[in-house]
């Protein structure tokens, strides 16, 4: 079955050639090399491996960062279109992608010092370390701000001491960005996978996002040099300037979840006949599939005028996380309908249905949740802020 | 250090629904693809040039809108990109079409071309072989392997009791049957570089036409599949793969 995007506005035309060329470049591949293996790495919960070697080999990593690092300093529309082919693909597969580029590679390039930028940016780009991002703590989530995790001072070097939880890439990543107080304000440092009193320990038994590692990071005075701290940002603006990023690219990529629950969808209803005729001629299907195709559409245009926002620089993060909520949420709404048009065979791994589903639970989660997002947009509108009850 | 051309062509998406409107094919809004077989010539050029050196220049004929192949052609990594056009030139015929080609090839002084065996549109397989006839060189067609010497290649064609192994000295055309080798993909670097590349446009003198078209028709409709279900009809269907389907 030939994948045929749905484009009703005729978004393509919208782009350049070279972002559409970067786009065929990971939709071929996503066909060729994850949809027919994905379900397996999912049955083993893990990453294969090499994917992570052919994102780097493609240039899809840190792709928005100057080339001077050894990147391909292309549009915030292209990553956005390279995010939906790699969900449309799994969500495990793009979160592989957003963590490196956006959470691990961005901070470094727009925070670090050019010491920092030239030795570590290049070898990420090219897939050969992976980066990580720890904020999340087991008891700080939507509330980053009152993390545990802390630095202190030695002289000649710091010692990293507390707890990450549910990070992206922790196991397997030779580099990981963690964000801890230093003297009560909050401070990027780089941690090497081999630096005394670091761990990182996968975390099991997931029902979603099985194909991507999830771990925890274990800091018993960890020591680091002085050279890793991140120089140049203090507070949550540091981790928040990367979660937009990523947040941005997540609101392209719940477009190709979408996109393959809807194809799986529409195919399935064409094909399925049911009281003697496809199920595809009853009127309920019908406004299903068209309230899908409404929601995809919408959210197309949402992720584009972001996209393009992004690129002039013109944005604001209350616009990221209308993207973020409604593309995902969409997203996780279509999943829904779709399984129910597969009936009984939408339950299966046939189908790449009850994946996207599953995956794109953890996705309204992190990344901020649906709600906390939200609370942003509440705070735009208001001007009053309802995350605590400090008001 | 051999000059290398390849020559690729823009055709409609293998899986395009081609329609008919009025009496001429409707390619308005098809999606546009580089022949499937050139895409197997290209590697092959690749893979001369990263075995003998020299320098690799992809060809097309066609208007501007045939850019992209040339562009998807750099974004792989070929050194030049050229298009042989005339703003005075609408749907040319064969002839026409190798003698612009020969044209662009002997500007550029190329020592060995690839191409397609056949393009994914019309099907002809007459531009490998129609090149290498007004160039006066060999002409190798539909080959499935390839080794490169030092002063010509050896290839493997295939025959009807087999293959045969067979060596071309070089200037030589040769065309690219798919599957003997991985047409690499491009990267983010190779796009960005295709986009900043130039396509080079070269004119010709071309003879003039002595065919026309006439009209278009769709291929007559498929009939119907049958279908057969339970134990009892495996001799029908038998029957009627051995007599009317003629496959076993
Ligand atoms: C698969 C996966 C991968 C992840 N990868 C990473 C990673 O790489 N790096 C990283 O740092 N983190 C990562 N996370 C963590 C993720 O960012 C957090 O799960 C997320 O921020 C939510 O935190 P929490 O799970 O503690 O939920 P909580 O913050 O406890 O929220 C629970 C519920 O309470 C609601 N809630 C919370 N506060 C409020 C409020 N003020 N008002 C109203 N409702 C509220 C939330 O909306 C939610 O519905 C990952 C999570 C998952 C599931």
């Amino acid at each position: 079955m030939v994948y045929e995007a749905l484009d009703f506005y005729d978004i393509e035309s919208e782009c350049t050639e070279e972002e559409i060329m970067v786009r065929d470049m990971v939709r071929d591949w996503v066909d060729e090399e994850v949809i027919p293996n994905i379900e397996a790495a999912c049955r083993e919960g893990r990453f294969p491996e090499e994917w992570g070697k052919a994102l780097g080999e493609m240039g899809v990593l840190g792709m928005t960062i100057d080339e001077k690092y050894g990147c391909a300093g292309m549009s915030y529309v292209a990553y956005g279109l390279v995010c939906q082919e790699l969900e449309r693909g799994d969500s495990g597969l793009r979160s592989f992608a957003s963590v490196q580029g956006s959470l691990a590679m961005f901070p470094i390039s727009a925070f670090g010092s050019e010491e920092q930028k030239m030795h570590y940016l290049p070898k990420m780009a090219s897939g050969e370390w992976i980066g990580c991002f720890g904020l999340t703590e087991p008891d700080y989530g939507s509330n980053p701000g009152d993390m545990i995790t802390k630095a202190s001072d030695q002289g000649d070097h710091y010692l990293l001491n507390g707890a990450k939880m549910w990070i992206t890439n922790g196991t397997v990543a030779d580099v990981a960005v963690v964000w801890a107080k230093l003297d009560g304000v909050i401070r990027g440092f780089i941690v090497e996978k081999n630096d005394p009193g670091f761990s990182a320990p996968e975390m099991t038994g997931k029902h979603s996002l099985k194909a991507s590692v999830t771990s925890e990071l274990v800091f018993q005075d960890c020591k680091i040099p002085k050279d890793r701290m991140l120089p140049s940002v203090k507070g949550l603006k540091g981790p928040f300037s990367c979660l937009n990023n990523a947040r941005f690219g997540i609101s392209w990529g719940a477009i190709g979840s979408a996109q393959a629950c809807f194809h799986s969808a529409k195919e399935y209803a064409l094909s399925r006949i049911q009281f003697d005729h496809p199920i595809a001629s009853y009127q309920l299907v019908q406004n299903k599939l068209s309230w899908m195709l409404r929601e995809i559409t919408k959210g197309q245009l949402l992720a584009l005028n972001l996209g393009r926002k992004k690129d002039a620089g013109t944005w604001i993060p209350e616009q990221i996380s209308l993207a973020k909520m409604n593309n995902v949420d969409m997203a996780l709404e279509i999943a829904r309908m779709a399984r129910d048009i597969h009936g009984a065979n939408g339950i299966l791994d046939e189908y790449p249905i009850m994946r996207h589903m599953a995956n794109l639970e953890s996705v309204k989660t992190y990344e901020g949740t649906h709600d906390i997002h939200n609370l942003i947009i509440g705070r735009w509108i208001t001007g009053i802020q309802s995350f605590t009850r400090t008001l | 250090m051999p000059e290398i051309a390849v020559l690729v062509k823009r055709v409609p998406d293998t899986n395009a629904k081609i329609a008919i409107s009025g009496d001429r094919v409707d390619l308005s809004s098809v999606k546009w693809v580089m022949s499937p077989y050139d895409e197997f010539a290209l590697e092959a050029a690749m893979m001369h040039k990263e075995s003998n050196g020299g320098t690799v220049t992809a060809i097309t004929l066609g208007t501007p809108d045939c850019d992209k192949v040339l562009k998807d052609a750099k974004a792989i990594g070929v050194d030049r990109i050229v298009r042989v056009w005339d703003d005075s030139w609408s749907d040319l015929d064969s002839n026409q079409v190798q003698s612009a080609l020969v044209s662009a090839l002997k500007e550029l002084s190329t020592e060995v071309v690839y191409c397609g065996k056949s393009a994914a549109d019309t099907g002809a397989s007459s531009t490998g072989p129609g090149v290498a006839e007004r160039m006066g060189w060999a002409s190798v067609s539909n080959i499935i392997g390839i080794e490169f010497e030092d002063a010509g290649v050896e290839v493997l064609i295939p025959r009807n009791i087999g293959n045969a192994r067979t060596g071309v000295s070089l200037p030589a055309v040769i065309s690219c049957d798919k599957g003997f080798c991985k047409p690499r993909k491009p990267n983010v670097k190779g796009i960005m570089m295709a986009k900043r590349a130039q396509v080079e446009v070269l004119g010709a003198d071309i003879p003039t036409s002595s065919i026309n078209i006439v009209s278009h028709t769709p291929p007559p409709q498929k009939a119907s599949g049958q279908k057969f279900e339970g134990a009892g009809n495996v001799p029908t269907v038998v029957a009627a793969l051995r007599n009317d389907a003629n496959v076993i």
